[in-house]
């Protein structure tokens, strides 16, 4: 008895290391099936991702093809994609990218040419209910060559402030930074510990944390300013007098920004503004919902949200969307091409836009069913159309990540904004001549 | 023995040597046997890694654009970047080694004696290094907040002005603020480790210095901490192995911000590989890192296998 008892557990045991070596050698993958029935679908857990794995079960149902999900987290998905697609394995009929990596795979032609797969289902291209800023981004170069991706996921960034706050001190909408940095500094003034109220409001709130984060929250400052990060002929240049200034202007937002804000990220600065801590803030679309929800939102129906302030030049605000491609190894690609083409049609992509990710398509920026539902929509769509793609090169990872690192340090007062420009311009120059050997 | 081969029954006497000589083999091969699987094991998940470390700490580029060079080790004496995250994980690792080991030394020799609620204190005392370091550095991090965080919420209520403790964001504050977090995290283990040893030494040495009159002091630094010498050297060398290598705590609290404040080899090391893709620097740069572990951990096996002079 007692034996069998201590056996038990063993053999349970063994079993398991036996199904986990079988499944290291592929026993338990899902094989494609031979007459090409099944798509491998690459996508991100999020709910973008979700939107989009909605979606294939839908397809399933409709049309009998399977459509495997391999889920991965934001922060390990472009790894993957860029290690299966660079060993070419096929692995993926498609995948999921953010518009930044674009350039990466595009440029190591990783990507199958979507037009002349158009083209032979007699059709010239992606229809023109697509925004132009959008389909942009599919292009490689920019705008101008060849299509290599679809837009799935319209995002850009938004203006977000607190009406009431603005209206109750006499302040309208900032047009211009200049305007909300004089709004900044008198919520920040009047709405102190000290004052009516007693609870010390924060004229505005930002990213500052080192990497992505900053540099987000800096680029419609920057651009504003009329600096760029590239001359002509790719040269860096951002320690040009308008992207000092800029940056200048960046400490002086700060000064009405949370102490601590150089190591914010977003939630942090989410947490301020659904706590009712900060009067202003730039943000993407995904958290414009949070603000309704009783249950985390403490300014329900006092946020806003508008495109961005002006400088010398227009606000623009940066792009970010989520495209849908098919890697050049795809074994499946027409397949993969049907349902791509089914995913992004108007249909389908109001299906992802009911589950709040923003469409890529005019017409539904126009829906009225969907406008009811997200009245920041008008606001939505002009700062897209306005809207700025990260500088499209293969480096941007790196060259962001160092960027961030020095706009961090101007930030908590490491370098002055002199300093701290020269020092990045510097490194970016030998990363960009680094991989030119 | 050759001597009795012709007479009868030599077969059978021939016979039992040989069987004999095939056990011995037999047992002789056993511990080689017994040894493989794990010898297997070891070179698949900790040998062939290494080559392969190795091999592409020497490479660049990509694909069919492969190329050997020494460039990723000459890009390290250059790299700015990289000579700062080496010093942060040699100021990271000497500064929580010390207080950890003073600390953690402190508690034991407390602790290591006969006084009421001990086993509750040791097992309160045992709490942070079982908590993963992940949930230490959430926690953490929403302790350091400079305006919602229980640190800076108790200094204001003490009446101070926390307007300048910015603690993680401050480019002062941040290291010595994930170094405090890591020393309270990791003392538990050094007082652990400490407390055993003290545990394992006889009572006899101390009779014989209580009778020869010894002060207190006297006990302790030629009674107990020779005989805690071994406890010492493998508590010190498991914590250096850990320190040089910090990654969690670090990457949770901070992500080596503000800036590159708080940035140690390690975060470089991910960043590089899976953020830039630049597998061959980052090789280069954790090949540096595995070197100066192991020239720390020889030395203090040597000082280990040494015998203590009399």
């Amino acid at each position: 008895m007692q034996k069998k008892s201590g056996s038990l557990p063993s053999t349970i045991s063994l079993c398991l290391s036996l199904l986990l070596i079988a499944c290291s050698f592929g026993a338990c993958r899902r094989s494609a099936a031979p007459d090409g029935k099944s798509l491998t679908l690459a996508v991100n857990s999020g709910v973008e991702g979700d939107a989009l794995k909605q979606a294939a079960r839908d397809y399933e149902t409709q049309t009998g093809v399977r459509v495997n999900i391999a889920e991965f987290p934001y922060a390990n998905l472009f790894e993957k994609e860029l290690i299966d697609l660079g060993a070419g394995s096929g692995a993926y009929d498609l995948i999921m990218l953010d518009d930044p990596w674009f350039p990466r795979f595009a440029e190591r032609e990783l990507l199958a040419d979507l037009t002349p797969m158009f083209n032979r289902r007699n059709l010239a291209g992606p229809d023109d209910d697509f925004l132009r800023s959008s389909l942009a981004l599919c292009r490689q170069p920019y705008e101008t060559g060849a299509l290599y991706a679809l837009p799935y996921v319209g995002n850009s960034q938004l203006f977000f402030y607190r009406k009431d706050l603005l209206e109750n001190h006499g302040l309208k909408e900032p047009v211009t930074w200049d305007d909300a940095l004089a709004a900044a500094r008198t919520i920040s003034e009047r709405e102190s510990a000290g004052a009516p109220g007693g609870r010390q409001v924060y004229g505005y709130v930002m990213r500052a944390a080192q990497g992505n984060a900053v540099v987000a929250d800096f680029m419609p400052i920057f651009w504003a300013f009329g600096a760029e990060m590239f001359d002509a002929e790719g040269r860096p240049t951002v320690n040009s007098a308008e992207a000092v200034a800029a940056l200048r202007f960046m400490l002086d937002l700060g000064k009405y920004a949370p102490p601590g804000y150089v190591s914010f990220n977003a939630d942090e600065v989410s947490a301020h503004l659904l706590q009712g801590t900060a009067a202003m803030s730039i943000n993407w679309p995904a958290w414009i919902s949070a603000f309704d929800d009783p249950e985390r939102s403490r300014v329900i129906g006092k946020m806003a949200f508008t495109t961005m302030p002006a400088a010398k030049n227009p606000g623009r605000a940066e792009i970010g969307n989520w495209l849908i491609a098919i890697p050049r190894g795809s074994k499946n690609a027409d397949a993969a091409f049907d349902f791509l083409v089914w995913a992004t049609s108007r249909e389908q992509m109001k299906q992802s836009a009911l589950r709040v990710n923003p469409p890529t398509r005019r017409s539904l920026f126009e829906d009225p069913e969907l406008l009811a539902r997200f009245p920041a929509y008008p606001a939505q769509l002009r700062s897209l159309e306005t809207s700025k793609p990260r500088p499209r090169t293969p480096l941007w990872n790196e060259i962001e990540n160092t960027f961030g690192i020095f706009l961090s340090k101007a930030n908590s007062g490491e370098l002055s904004p002199e300093v701290a420009m020269n020092q990045a311009n510097v490194e970016i120059e030998k990363i960009i001549a680094r991989n030119r050997r | 023995m050759n001597a009795d081969s012709d007479k009868p029954g030599s077969e059978m006497r021939l016979a039992q040597p040989s069987r004999a000589r095939a056990a011995i083999r037999r047992e002789r091969g056993l511990p080689y046997l017994l040894v493989a699987p794990a010898v297997a094991v070891l070179l698949a998940l900790s040998i062939y890694p290494l080559v392969y470390l190795v091999k592409v700490a020497f490479q660049t580029g990509s694909g069919d654009a492969v190329r050997w060079t020494f460039a990723n080790f000459e890009r390290l004496a250059s790299d700015g970047f990289f000579l700062t995250a080496l010093w942060h994980t040699l100021v990271y690792a000497a500064t929580a080694l010390t207080f950890e080991f003073l600390l953690g030394l402190g508690l034991a020799l407390l602790l290591d004696r006969s006084i009421r609620g001990r086993a509750v204190f040791r097992a309160i005392l045992l709490i942070p290094m079982m908590l993963p370091s992940v949930v230490v550095g959430v926690v953490w991090r929403l302790m350091l907040n400079p305006t919602s965080g229980a640190i800076n919420g108790t200094l204001q209520g003490a009446g101070m002005n926390t307007d300048r403790l910015t603690w993680t964001a401050s480019t002062a504050l941040a290291l010595p603020s994930v170094i405090a977090v890591d020393v309270w995290q990791w003392t538990p283990f050094m007082f652990l480790v400490l407390l055993a040893g003290l545990q394992a030494i006889p009572q006899e040495p101390y009779e014989a210095a209580l009778i020869d009159g010894s002060s207190a002091w006297q006990t302790f630094r030629h009674v107990t901490l020779p005989l805690l010498r071994p406890a010492i050297l493998i508590a010190l060398l498991l914590r250096t192995m850990d320190l040089f290598r910090v990654f969690d705590q670090i990457f949770i609290l901070t992500q080596g911000g503000p800036g590159n404040a708080t940035e140690t080899v390690s975060l470089y090391v991910y960043r590089t590989a899976f953020r830039f893709s630049d597998f061959g620097y980052a090789a280069a740069m954790s090949f540096v890192l595995l070197a100066m572990t192991n020239v720390v951990s020889l030395i203090y096996i040597r000082l280990l296998q040494r015998q203590e002079p009399a």
